[in-house]
């Protein structure tokens, strides 16, 4: 094959893979790698995984995306049935609730049944309900309903728990992480390896593997591939209490039009509820600003599919970019650059990423990566127990007596928990990584009984005051 | 009748005025989260111990240093250092305090950078003693506004503060009757303001949410009102130890008006 490995007679390893970003995509693409004899490297340009989409994003595992025969619908169908033991295995909140897509007018509702054909097509589950149905299902949707599709195999997910755990799996299987890490030119070396130049030194590697999401296009350019065109398409959404979010049962879309799927009303994993997204294309990667008559917009539209004093629940608002494109996923083998492959999806990257991952690499071992499949390899991270969701919660004393120490009176994160979060593979390094690793800061009231204390634990496992300690990935507590 | 007791949850001045009265009639067990009675009115203050010696007097036993997370109707799951237990009780009252109004709350738009912190978390922060912001914007003056300015003062640096006249702890005050928004990526650089004057824009580097206090409620089972085993003790008015005690007893009271003889 001639690909021996060079290890030993350089300085410098050369790494079978390098995966550009520790977004969703990446992170399932090194995780899998971890499986396999390849050595992996992933760099992120931010200090923590899942910085861009895989954070923002309404944490739907679809069943149906539309595009029946694409390379995306058979990614959807081949991921959708391995939620339950996928997330088992990496201790990822997943449960397969199903969505109610609502037609609230006769025009809607005569729409729906080509949806219904189209999800067929795509092989997904796909049930027309009359009103009455729609109603019995879920009590919430507004009497204005005329008719509803079910598509029972839709599944809500922790969207930043998932990359977090594809990423510790990647990490224990001795993937090399390098956060923080931007990629700033890609050269050939040789015909082999190509040098992979960032904003902290260099990575040497056979393959490249594009998972930067927004990033592609550039990447892409920097390594003599393809053309791609991406953008941001910033989505605001409104992050509603438990209060309302557990009285929801199931996922209500609204009708989708072919280009848009609209703002819905999403169950979150945790008991809160997610309106949203807007779609917005703008040309501003970090622009992740709210404003108030989007927000207005996103609570109106959502009322007409749930009515309710929605606004009342609010206890969030954000904004997040997801990756628009010239095409709606890229999964494939650059056409100009034999050893750089591509892996981004607009939207469904949560959806698609076990499939993907696998995909991936079976392209990277067609275009000649020759590694077998390791025995040793871990298939599992470490389940944290969970103080608020514990079955049996007196019993967490056991464990560790910190699960008696609540920090976050809200979500009721331990003390425990949020030790896990600082230490382990991938290692929470601000407030905001402890929130995505335990959901603390995040309850109603946002902080304010606990964002004091979780500022204090970051600041003494990073080693630094309170005034130093990064509040996200970019900035500190203090100015 | 049950011969289970009355639980109390936060010993502050609402919860422990709520215990004393409920006692006279009642068993009753008060829970904090912290190891100590007054919550956010101190332990040290003269009243709030006058507030513990009745409350003693009359019998209530106080379990400190637990935080209540959830209520099944018939115990109460209280998580304390090194135990985790259910306990039985007849009936909650729920005196978990107030917070300041959130972004969400307030209406606080724009970007999400660091520097954007509850006055509750900003006050912890600064009582650590080092300076974390030099010109801060306060959005509200409510009950912690003061002691936030007094801290930043304290620290050398100056305060802005949204509010139609400027009180005597702050250097500036910005008329904000509208929404807000934040300025800056990585930190807060500025505030878009809505005034009557039309839209400024305030230069500050840290914006510190202290307005209109709302009810914290964080144990699950007994967040809203409409349950008859359930008694929300968290006056939104008054703001010195002994208001807030009389509030609290108040509301026991009237819950025993209505409910006497019972447990």
């Amino acid at each position: 094959m001639g690909r021996r490995r060079h290890d030993g007679h350089c300085a410098e390893h050369v790494f079978d893979v390098a995966v550009v970003g520790g977004g969703v995509l990446g992170a399932a693409v090194a995780a899998r790698l971890s499986s396999t004899s390849a050595s992996t490297c992933l760099l992120e340009a931010e200090a923590d995984v899942g910085e861009g989409a895989s954070k923002g994003n309404t944490g739907v595992a679809v069943s149906y995306y539309g595009g029946p025969g694409s390379l995306e619908t058979q990614l959807i169908n081949a991921s959708n049935p391995g939620w339950e033991s996928l997330c088992d295995r990496l201790d990822v909140p997943y449960r397969r609730i199903g969505a109610i897509m609502v037609a609230l007018s006769d025009e809607e509702g005569d729409r729906l049944e080509g949806i219904r054909q189209e999800a067929e097509e795509c092989a997904a589950r796909a049930e027309l309900l009359t009103a009455r149905q729609v109603l019995e299902a879920e009590p919430l949707v507004s009497g204005d309903c005329v008719a509803g599709l079910l598509l029972p195999d839709e599944g809500i997910i922790d969207p930043m728990r998932l990359t977090i755990a594809y990423g510790q799996l990647a990490v224990l299987n001795g993937v090399d992480f390098r956060l923080g890490e931007r990629v700033i030119a890609v050269e050939r070396e040789t015909e082999d390896v190509t040098i992979i130049r960032t904003s902290r030194g260099r990575v040497r590697a056979r393959y490249v593997v594009n998972a930067a999401g927004l990033g592609a296009g550039q990447i892409s350019a920097l390594a003599g591939g393809e053309a791609i065109a991406t953008w941001p398409r910033k989505g605001q959404y409104v992050v509603l209490d438990r209060r309302f979010g557990e009285r929801l049962s199931k996922i209500v879309f609204c009708t989708h039009l072919p280009d848009t799927k609209g703002i819905n009303v999403v169950p979150t994993v945790h008991g809160s509820a997610l309106l949203g997204p807007t779609a917005q294309d703008g040309e501003d990667p970090d622009d992740r600003a709210t404003d108030a008559d989007t927000i207005a917009h996103v609570l109106k539209q959502a009322a007409r599919l749930v009515p309710s004093a929605l606004a009342e629940y609010a206890i969030k608002t954000f904004a997040a970019n997801r990756p628009a494109s010239d095409e709606q996923h890229r999964l494939r083998v650059d056409p100009i650059v034999p050893n750089l492959v591509h892996v981004t999806d607009r939207s469904a990257g949560v959806s698609i990423s076990p499939a993907s991952a696998e995909h991936v690499v079976a392209l990277l071992r067609e275009s000649g990566l020759d590694v077998g499949e390791r025995r040793d390899a871990v298939a599992a991270v470490t389940p944290v127990p969970r103080l608020r969701s514990a079955p049996d919660p007196e019993a967490l004393i056991d464990i560790d007596p910190l699960y008696g120490q609540v920090v976050c009176a809200c979500e009721h994160v331990s003390a425990a928990e949020i030790a896990k979060s600082l230490e382990g593979p991938l290692p929470a390094r601000s407030v905001d990584a402890v929130r995505k690793r335990t959901g603390a800061t995040h309850g109603r009231c946002q902080g304010s009984l606990c964002a004091a204390g979780v500022t204090f634990l970051c600041a003494l496992s990073t080693n630094t005051g309170p005034a130093t300690a990064p509040s996200t990935t970019r900035g500190t507590v203090g100015s | 009748m049950t011969g289970l007791p009355e639980l109390v949850v936060g010993a502050g001045p609402s919860g422990l005025g709520c215990a004393i009265a409920l006692a006279v009639e009642c068993s009753v067990v008060i829970v904090d989260r912290l190891p100590v009675s007054g919550g956010q009115a101190g332990w040290r203050d003269p009243a709030v111990r006058s507030l513990v010696r009745q409350a003693e007097h009359a019998g209530v036993e106080f379990r400190l240093g637990g935080t209540a997370t959830r209520w099944d109707g018939e115990r109460l799951l209280v998580a304390a250092p090194g135990e985790i237990r259910w306990n039985p009780g007849h009936n909650l009252f729920f005196a978990g305090g107030l917070r300041p109004a959130t972004a969400a709350d307030i209406g606080l738009f724009g970007e999400r950078p660091a520097g954007v912190l509850p006055a509750t978390v900003a006050e912890h922060l600064l009582a650590a003693g080092v300076p974390l912001w030099q010109k801060p914007l306060i959005v509200g003056s409510g009950p912690w506004a003061r002691r936030v300015a007094e801290l930043v003062h304290g620290l050398g640096g100056s305060i802005a503060v949204t509010a139609t006249h400027k009180p005597d702890w702050a250097d500036e005050a910005v008329d904000c009757n509208g929404s807000l928004e934040i300025i800056g990526r990585e930190h807060v650089r500025s505030a878009r303001v809505h005034t009557p004057a039309g839209v400024q824009e305030v230069d500050c580097d840290a914006l510190i949410l202290a307005g209109d206090p709302r009810p914290t409620r964080n144990v699950e089972g007994a967040l809203q009102e409409g349950d008859p085993r359930v008694t929300f003790v968290q006056p939104l008015v008054g703001e010195s130890i002994q208001e807030r005690s009389a509030a609290g007893q108040e509301i026991a009271l009237q819950w025993l008006r209505l409910n006497g003889g019972q447990g």
